[in-house]
């Protein structure tokens, strides 16, 4: 389903080159769930983006359920990632000037798929997020926590088939933290959908069934 | 989805109110002076060609012991006997002259025009040359000027449209001019050279026929006398000396000259002004640009989470677009509206004054002011594409990673 082969990412500073990914191979099959851990600045982060299309390896490959993703044009990359990524990051990353339905609506409006109904699902994935009473809210009204679960609910709305998650829970508390894992987790089993998350937290990795540990943007083990 | 991000959009401006209103502000004062500036350049534009028109030519050239009557603002050709050929000016190309208008003039009795014995002006000009006649045109039938008929002076009577023989062949009293103060043109009887040259071969009668020789200056390629206006910068003694050098057989008569130096003044004034507007409303265009700058950069994040969720790179550059139109437009409304109300103001007082001491202000006509306000809150949107653009498109390349990270 994810391929990496040969993925490197340098970046140019004021200070000269900085290497944060280097030669990574990496392979997660289909409906699994994948952590890939290791300390700040070791390069997840970097192999995240590249994986999800949203920065341009300097070298290699990312091969998503067949498709070359970085062989495809600025558009139809777009669209893909549009329409089979999900992305939750690591800070609330919510449209402030939009209620949370128009929110995790959004996408779904901007592949414009005439398909489905989209505010109707978008209404039924805040409402299995626990959050059915907040559909016309906006994202300063709700907690840090809820407006976690509205960007999942965001990154479900076009059904992919690949869930990045980056960080997401790392600047929550205990037990909202234990929450987002655990919707994370359930769309993963209930869904299909594979899941990949980056983290430092290895407690969180500990559920995952493949851990990928990163030091100095390699696979360390 | 395209109300979706209007509403974006609008929200966005919300967010920042101070700063959209001094933006907004800032358009409303640009295109606000634009729209009123072009309303008035215009207007003041054609009050000066009606209203300093009608104050006559710069000078006048005449066959060399030809009378002249020179009134205070209005040069006069006068009946003679003495002709010059009608190409004289023009061959001779003189670039210390403007326009230039022919007349002949011919003096005549027992026309039918009046009393039996009255005597009477018949000036002939060219419709298409003239600027001394029909400026001063009070009324007249609603179509151009044609072939059989004739302008009155102030000082006769005639109804518009009403049959006048003149030595016997009917003419079409096509207009009446306003009171110039000027004998000649006051009891005057204005045609087009075609008109009096036809009055001239008329068989049996008239000014060819059986009671005279025909007046020299109905021969073809004759006139009695040139009207002429001096070319931007050039000054009377310097047309005089052209003249002179360059035209044999001609006397020179100037206007008052303070007029001269007024209308060119005038003219230089409104160019200037113009530039004026051009300069403020680029720098306007330069602020808008800094600011919409600004703006993008502190959307990057905003953007990239647009990119990273799928949105194409046309569909950023829509956002900012949207936003950018939304409040640049908004201002350009306002402006219009404020440009309407300094009008107002201004026909309240100066135009107000202008006209109680007699001289016309000739607004511009509705169509063309709302074609002005139209393209003022245009050019207001124009400034606001072009002021997100290049920003935005910048955003738009970027990868979205890069956009989110910066922006978090």
């Amino acid at each position: 389903m994810l391929s990496c082969r040969a993925l490197r990412k340098s970046y140019v500073t004021e200070r000269g080159e900085v290497l944060a990914v280097d030669g990574i191979d990496l392979d997660v099959e289909t409906g699994r769930y994948a952590a890939i851990i290791g300390r700040s600045g070791s390069g997840k982060s970097s192999l995240m983006a590249m994986v999800g299309g949203l920065s341009r390896p300097s070298d290699g490959t990312v091969m998503i359920d067949g498709t070359d993703i970085w062989g495809l044009s600025d558009d139809k990359l777009a669209a893909f990632r549009n329409g089979r990524i999900g992305f939750v990051f690591q800070f609330a990353s919510l449209l402030p000037t939009l209620r949370l339905v128009d929110n995790v609506a959004l996408p779904a409006l901007l592949g414009k798929r005439r398909d489905v109904d989209v505010y109707g699902k978008a209404a039924t994935l805040l409402a299995r997020m626990g959050l059915g009473d907040h559909l016309d809210a906006y994202p300063s009204e709700c907690s840090a926590g809820e407006q976690r679960r509205a960007a999942i609910a965001r990154a479900l709305i076009n059904d992919p088939v690949l869930l990045l998650a980056d960080e997401p829970t790392s600047d929550l508390d205990e037990q909202t933290e234990i929450e987002i894992m655990d919707e994370l987790l359930a769309v993963n089993r209930e869904l299909g959908t594979t899941l990949v998350l980056v983290t430092h937290n290895l407690s969180l990795a500990e559920q995952a069934e493949q851990i990928i540990h990163i030091a100095g943007g390699m696979i360390a083990s | 989805m395209r109300w979706l991000l209007l509403s974006l959009a609008l929200q966005n401006l919300g967010r920042r109110k101070a700063r959209s209103f001094l933006l907004i502000a800032a358009v409303a004062l640009g295109s606000g002076v634009v729209f009123t500036g072009a309303v008035l350049m215009q207007s003041i534009d054609r009050s000066m060609a009606v209203g300093f028109t009608r104050l006559g030519a710069d000078m006048m050239v005449v066959p060399e012991g030809a009378l002249t009557n020179i009134t205070a603002s209005l040069l006069v050709v006068e009946p003679s006997e003495l002709v010059l050929d009608a190409d004289a000016l023009a061959k001779a190309r003189l670039a210390s002259l403007g326009r230039v208008a022919a007349q002949k003039v011919v003096r005549v009795e027992h026309s039918g025009i009046g009393s039996h014995h009255e005597s009477a002006d018949l000036i002939g000009f060219e419709p298409a040359q003239d600027f001394t006649v029909q400026p001063w045109l009070v009324e007249k039938i609603n179509r151009p000027l044609q072939a059989g008929d004739v302008i009155l002076g102030a000082a006769r009577d005639g109804v518009l449209g009403s049959q006048l023989l003149i030595f016997g062949k009917p003419h079409v009293v096509y207009g009446r001019l306003g009171r110039t103060g000027v004998g000649t043109h006051e009891r005057g009887v204005f045609m087009s050279f075609a008109t009096l040259d036809a009055l001239g071969e008329a068989p049996g009668g008239g000014m060819g026929g059986g009671h005279g020789t025909k007046p020299a200056v109905l021969a073809p390629g004759k006139v009695s006398g040139f009207l002429a206006e001096l070319a931007p910068g050039a000054t009377p003694l310097q047309a005089r000396f052209a003249i002179l050098s360059n035209v044999k057989g001609v006397k020179v008569v100037a206007g008052d000259t303070t007029l001269s130096g007024i209308r060119q003044g005038l003219a230089a004034l409104l160019d200037g002004i113009l530039a004026l507007m051009v300069l403020m409303f680029a720098s306007t265009a330069l602020m808008v640009s800094v600011l919409f700058s600004a703006i993008v950069t502190e959307r990057r994040g905003e953007l990239g989470l647009l990119k990273a969720i799928g949105a194409r790179r046309g569909q950023v550059l829509g956002v900012m677009v949207t936003e950018a139109v939304l409040a640049t437009g908004i201002g350009g409304i306002l402006g219009v509206v404020l440009g309407v109300l300094v009008m107002r103001l201004f026909e309240r007082s100066l135009v107000y004054y202008l006209e109680n001491v007699g001289v016309p202000f000739l607004w511009v006509d509705l169509p063309r002011t709302i074609v002005f306000a139209v393209g003022a809150i245009v050019l207001a949107s124009a400034i606001g594409v072009a002021g997100v653009l290049y920003p935005a498109w910048r955003a738009s390349r970027r990868d979205a990673y890069d956009l989110v990270r910066s922006g978090a």
